[in-house]
């Protein structure tokens, strides 16, 4: 008999294996960088009043949400994030698809909207502060502008995107305007939109650290600020961390999103006449 | 006495200096599976898309023999919506329970009910082909226009579908009207072959359907023959 034959349960566990692996692979590079820098710390290689050890920094982390401290800001800046992304993103989308199902509007807008789109939204901060102060309008409007041109730009190249030729079977077939726009303009719209939308996620945290860092008297960029101030590491690097916690939990809403609304594109293989 | 679903009157269409179509005239009797063949280039697309009125001609006029017609279009590369399941591209979706239920009939009829919950992506060619048939059979036309519908498939699974979609005008009775570069599939599936060369009809001949492999061959020969003939301006009927 043949000893080398493997067995379906030999294949099962293998493939078990595998699997578990493969879900922690993504894990594996951060674990070993906080490894590496906790053990930096501990050894004395490096300044613990430089550069804090993750220890420090969640321990930082504990006292001040202790405190209310932290959930405080981390709601202040969400917020102002959230808000700044609902306006920014509905009035980029409706100047997308206004601009991209109209040609009058087209020619009225696109061109004033895409000389706007060039200047770095960052560099309006002045003005903004001049027109509108230091206040919460102030942060939320540079947010909204920040927001409003990715979304618009993949909103409008979506729409001016979509294959004429299933625009030209809509017509053939009868479909009305309305009809056209929900069943074949929209949805095949939508992945160049949802990518705007990815893009501009990231557009709104950077913005909001900015507006936060310049002016301001609550939220995490003021935290960090502050923190800067009275040589406060931990708190700064903490800043830092829920930072990129807050753009990776944005992101997965944004991909969990773009599965829901895009899971077509994932069907797929070969099937037998 | 004329029975015409469809007449083309001295037919001509221009796009710039490109003069597509001259002073095409013919009609499509009703019931009639009527094969336009030629070459590419040759206009007979453009033919199929001014009586779908998807453009309008430059001269000359296209009568239909009552307002309204239905009218549908199978086309080669099918144009199925990528985001909508074989049976929502066969109702575009339509939440109406009756609508849904025709859709799944008409899914049964082309033989896909297995895959009514699959997305396009994960069809074959030639399921795609069907599911586009399906969905033009959707709205029981009166007037059905196949341009190049099987060009993309292979050969044995371009053959299948030939005698899927003539048994299936066959048991609808529909008017047909098919576009082809074959002319053994124009010779196998027509009641009438219709040659157009250089944006003329030059030829019309009967067609082959139904009838047995050698008159096919016989008369796809023959419709040959015309296109590879230097221009001419002759128009006969067989």
């Amino acid at each position: 008999m043949d000893q080398t034959t493997t067995s379906p349960q030999t294949t099962h566990k293998a493939r078990s294996f595998s699997f578990s692996w493969a879900g922690l692979l993504p894990f594996l590079l951060p674990i070993l960088l906080i490894a590496i820098w906790q053990v930096s710390v501990s050894a004395g290689w490096v300044d613990s009043q430089l550069l804090p050890s993750p220890l420090a920094v969640i321990q930082d982390g504990i006292a001040l949400w202790q405190t209310g401290e932290l959930p405080k800001n981390i709601s202040i800046s969400l917020y102002r994030a959230t808000t700044g992304f609902v306006l920014g993103g509905s009035i980029g989308f409706i100047l997308g698809l206004a601009n991209g199902l109209s040609m009058f509007s087209r020619r009225l807008l696109d061109s004033s909207i895409q000389m706007l789109r060039n200047i770095p939204h960052l560099s309006l901060i002045p003005l903004v502060i001049i027109l509108l102060g230091i206040g919460e309008t102030a942060k939320i409007s540079l947010v909204t502008i920040g927001v409003m041109f990715p979304i618009y730009i993949n909103t409008f190249h979506g729409i001016t995107s979509v294959d004429p030729n299933l625009m030209e079977m809509g017509h053939a077939y009868g479909l009305s305007k309305w009809e056209q726009f929900t069943k074949i303009i929209f949805p095949g719209a939508l992945p160049t939109i949802l990518v705007g939308v990815r893009y501009a996620l990231g557009v709104m945290w950077t913005t909001l650290i900015v507006a936060e860092t310049i002016s301001s008297n609550s939220g995490i960029g003021y935290m960090a600020t502050n923190a800067q101030e009275f040589m406060d590491m931990a708190t700064v690097l903490l800043c830092i961390v829920i930072y990129a916690l807050l753009g990776k939990l944005s992101d997965l809403i944004a991909k969990a999103l773009e599965s829901l609304c895009l899971n077509w594109q994932n069907q797929g293989g070969a099937s037998r006449e | 006495m004329s029975n015409a679903l469809v007449t083309l009157d001295h037919i001509d269409k221009q796009y710039g200096d490109n003069h597509a179509l001259k002073d095409v005239s013919f009609d499509i009797q009703q019931g009639e599976f009527v094969a336009l063949v030629g070459m590419s280039g040759g206009g007979k697309s453009t033919l199929l898309r001014l009586i779908a009125q998807l453009e309008q001609p430059s001269a000359g006029t296209i009568t239909y023999s009552q307002p309204n017609l239905v009218t549908r279009v199978m086309f080669q590369d099918g144009r199925l919506l990528p985001w909508m399941t074989t049976l929502q591209n066969v109702s575009f979706n339509s939440h109406d329970a009756k609508v849904k239920a025709r859709a799944q009939a008409t899914l049964d009829a082309v033989g896909l009910s297995d895959f009514a919950a699959q997305y396009p992506a994960a069809l074959s060619g030639g399921q795609k082909q069907r599911l586009a048939l399906a969905r033009a059979l959707m709205a029981d036309p009166q007037l059905l226009l196949l341009d190049e519908p099987l060009g993309a498939l292979d050969a044995l699974t371009r053959r299948n579908m030939q005698a899927f979609i003539t048994q299936i005008c066959d048991e609808k009775h529909l008017t047909t009207l098919l576009i082809t570069h074959d002319v053994d599939e124009a010779a196998r599936m027509a009641d009438r072959v219709i040659v157009v060369k250089s944006g003329r009809n030059v030829y019309e001949t009967k067609g082959a359907k139904g009838q047995d492999a050698e008159t096919v061959a016989r008369v796809a020969e023959e419709v040959l023959e015309v296109i590879l003939a230097p221009e001419q301006a002759v128009t006969a009927r067989a």
